[in-house]
């Protein structure tokens, strides 16, 4: 390792290749080694205790610590009802109790694909599923039951075909059943849901159709691209201009960078509630965000690049006879587009950032409003593949944009000496293959 | 300091010599310059930085200024090409007082300022365009210069694949095509080394005599100074005044082996004593650290 010096294109490519795989390793080896980390019990199997009101249902995570005490009051209550049916004083227990202790097995009968997500409240079909896990026409090969869970169904079955032989919807028993004690398996925190879950979750929601009249995700990409396009091209027909003038007289510099200076630190969110005051809740104000959050910076970023054009070509443009508008179109604009470029570039990145907040005003909208629902409902499975996508979407523009430069300037210093990236490669080979062989040769 | 050889006085000129400075002095009078001076003003104080010059260029005569660093060399040339305003005084080109940069005064500077989006043709024709010619006419002007300059092969590449030397002939054809009066040089070869600069003072003296241009010449190097000249202007500084006017006596055409010739080094003897003035403090030296003891006895 040489300080400063290139690594050769091999090792560079395999070294980029490997910055996106050790954080993904990294998360892989989080989620699915159970020794690292994983400080919550993931319930497969739930219960509700008595006098408390917190309910947990399978899914829902518990921490390691409470999990034993939560297991241990649910065994002492079944305990209780055991002794009081041994002095043969039962305790009562009503049919919403009852019915409420059958359904606790309807998410293990649905993991095992014996009910249908909707059929968790179908009492007749959970009837059946008691059954065959009593009499051991069913095995739950998903989650592995314990041998106390076994013995409670059994013990539950016995009263309930005792009272019901068949399934009746008025048929219950009069006194308490046994509740299931929780079973889990050791599981990270909510936000940090597994590769897996998260493909999983990405695949379903990228390729359903929402139920509802909610747009699917690829119309909300759209209309976050959308917001993302306008704002920005707003930003730049106005910013460009200007900031060139800026750049170039100073008259312009003074009447309007100072403003323009002091707005920017105004930060524009602040300002969300006085765009849907006056252009409504549609597309409008979130467009107008994403455009007063580039403008300002555009301005000033643009103006200084048009600054630090080498003042000697203006002044061989003059002893060359340019007059004030020829040096403007012919040495000033041609002259910083490359840099105009990259800038353009970097401000398009930061536009993401203000369509995150630009669709959260007003209506909700787009990609983060999808992001802002699920999070909310802790789904934070399918809230990672959106995040992802915005990431890879922000990436991949900049790369393109990155290759298109060397094209648009090949008169610059990086296009004529720079490796090629892949896309540069790729265009180049689309466009024009002689001009290709040529640069490689040379 | 006194000379090994005996040199002949700067001043004598040979016949031909003194005929080529009458017919020189006869022509008309390219451009005047009338008690110019340029003050800067820093937190020290007022710096004369050049004060009240008087000289006149005649029509094609090839004059060049020399003088130690801070003289005011690059302030004069940047004045007279009209990218900088005198603090008083006048310079007047054909007769007429003038304001501006315009195409009829050329220049060339010492870090080329090519346009580097342009081809090496485009470069040539932008000051043709920017005088609204026509395209077609314009690109066989800039070919006709390119071929001058001898870089025609070049016409599509951009100037960052050229070496020094050919980005300075490009900028010396892009200036030469709009016609210019006068052609500024500002220390034009400063950046190149002493091989390409050699060929490229020759490309220099071959052009001049090929195409009716005068030419002003900055330049801190004096070999490069009597080689190219008809007369140089020695500035002193502080302040920037007119130290010497000296009409070089060697004939011309010029050739690498008149470098030894004695008027040459007579001329060049002159410049170095205008320009380090017999070391005003030679006693002053740079301390010297010697480390270690050789014992060699080779000193």
């Amino acid at each position: 390792m040489h300080i400063r010096k290139d690594l050769s294109p091999g090792k560079q490519s395999l070294l980029t290749t490997g910055s996106f795989l050790i954080p993904l390793f990294l998360w892989t080896i989080v989620s699915y080694a159970p020794f690292i980390w994983h400080p919550d019990i993931k319930l497969q199997v739930s219960a509700d205790r008595s006098g408390v009101t917190t309910v947990f249902t399978a899914g829902d995570r518990v921490s390691k610590e409470f999990f034993p005490t939560f297991s241990e009051a649910i065994r002492v209550e079944n305990q209780a009802i055991m002794e009081a049916r041994e002095q043969n004083k039962p305790i009562i227990g009503s049919r919403r109790d009852n019915l409420k202790k059958l359904r606790h097995l309807a998410p293990l009968a649905v993991a095992n694909g014996w009910l249908e997500v909707k059929e968790q409240q179908n009492d007749e079909k959970l009837y059946g599923v008691w059954k065959g896990l009593a009499e051991g026409s069913l095995k739950s090969t998903e989650v592995e039951l314990t041998e106390e869970n076994i013995e409670v169904i059994r013990s539950n079955w016995r009263l309930l075909s005792a009272y019901a032989p068949t399934y009746d919807s008025k048929r219950y028993p009069t006194e308490a059943m046994l509740k299931l004690i929780p079973q889990g398996v050791s599981s990270n925190p909510v936000y940090l849901p597994a590769p897996h879950e998260v493909i999983q979750a990405g695949w379903r929601d990228f390729t359903t159709k929402p139920d509802n009249d909610m747009p699917t995700m690829w119309e909300r990409y759209r209309h976050s691209l959308t917001i993302i396009f306008w704002g920005f091209t707003y930003s730049c027909l106005l910013g460009i201009p200007l900031a060139i003038l800026c750049g170039s007289l100073d008259f312009f510099s003074k009447l309007h960078e100072p403003f323009i200076d002091f707005f920017r630190y105004m930060p524009a969110p602040t300002f969300s509630v006085l765009f849907v005051a006056f252009l409504g809740t549609s597309d409008a104000p979130k467009i107008m965000l994403v455009f007063v959050g580039t403008f300002f910076q555009l301005v000033l970023v643009i103006a200084n690049t048009t600054r630090l054009l080498e003042k000697s070509l203006l002044e061989a443009a003059q002893t060359l006879g340019a007059n004030r508008r020829q040096l403007l179109k012919r040495v000033i604009v041609p002259g910083i587009l490359p840099n105009l470029y990259n800038d353009l570039r970097i401000l398009l990145g930061w536009s993401w950032t203000w369509l995150v907040i630009a669709e959260l005003i007003g209506e909700k909208t787009g990609l983060t409003g999808f992001i802002d629902t699920q999070g909310t409902r802790y789904n934070f499975d399918r809230v990672f593949p959106v995040i992802i996508l915005i990431g890879f979407t922000g990436f991949f523009t900049d790369r393109f944009f990155h290759g298109l430069r060397d094209l648009l300037f090949p008169w610059t210093e990086e296009a004529q000496t720079g490796a090629k990236g892949p896309i540069t490669r790729f265009i180049l080979r689309m466009s024009n293959h002689s001009s290709y062989a040529d640069r490689t040769k040379a | 300091m006194s000379s090994p050889f005996e040199l002949p006085s700067y001043l004598e000129q040979s016949t031909a010599v003194a005929d080529r400075f009458r017919k020189l002095h006869n022509r008309p009078i390219k451009l005047q310059v009338h008690q110019l001076s340029k003050e800067f003003h820093s937190p020290k104080g007022k710096v004369n930085a050049l004060r009240e010059l008087n000289f006149q260029i005649h029509r094609r005569e090839f004059i060049t200024v020399i003088g130690p660093s801070g003289c005011g060399k690059t302030t004069l040339i940047r004045i007279l090409a009209g990218l900088d305003f005198p603090s008083s005084g006048q310079v007047m080109l054909d007769g007429k007082s003038m304001k501006g940069p315009s195409a009829e005064r050329g220049m060339v500077f010492q870090d080329y300022t090519l346009f580097p989006w342009l081809s090496v043709k485009k470069n040539v024709m932008f000051g043709l365009e920017v005088k609204g010619m026509g395209k077609m006419k314009a690109e066989s002007e800039a070919m006709e210069w390119l071929e001058i300059v001898g870089l025609s092969k070049f016409a599509e590449v951009y100037p960052s694949q050229l070496s020094g030397g050919m980005k300075q002939r490009v900028a010396i054809a892009r200036s030469l095509a709009n016609r210019p009066e006068i052609l500024f040089l500002d220390e034009p070869f400063g950046a190149l080394d002493a091989q390409t600069r050699a060929s490229m003072q020759d490309y220099l003296l071959k052009i001049w005599r090929n195409v009716d241009v005068t030419i002003f010449f900055v330049t801190h190097d004096l070999d490069e100074a009597v080689y190219l000249s008809d007369r140089i202007i020695v500035l002193k500084a502080n302040p920037g005044e007119i130290d010497e006017l000296i009409e070089v006596p060697v004939p011309r055409p010029r050739s690498p082996e008149q470098f030894l010739s004695p008027e040459f080094l007579a001329t060049k003897k002159r410049l170095e004593d205008l320009i380090r003035p017999a070391d005003s403090n030679s006693n002053e030296t740079v301390p010297m650290i010697r480390l270690t003891e050789i014992g060699d006895e080779v000193e």
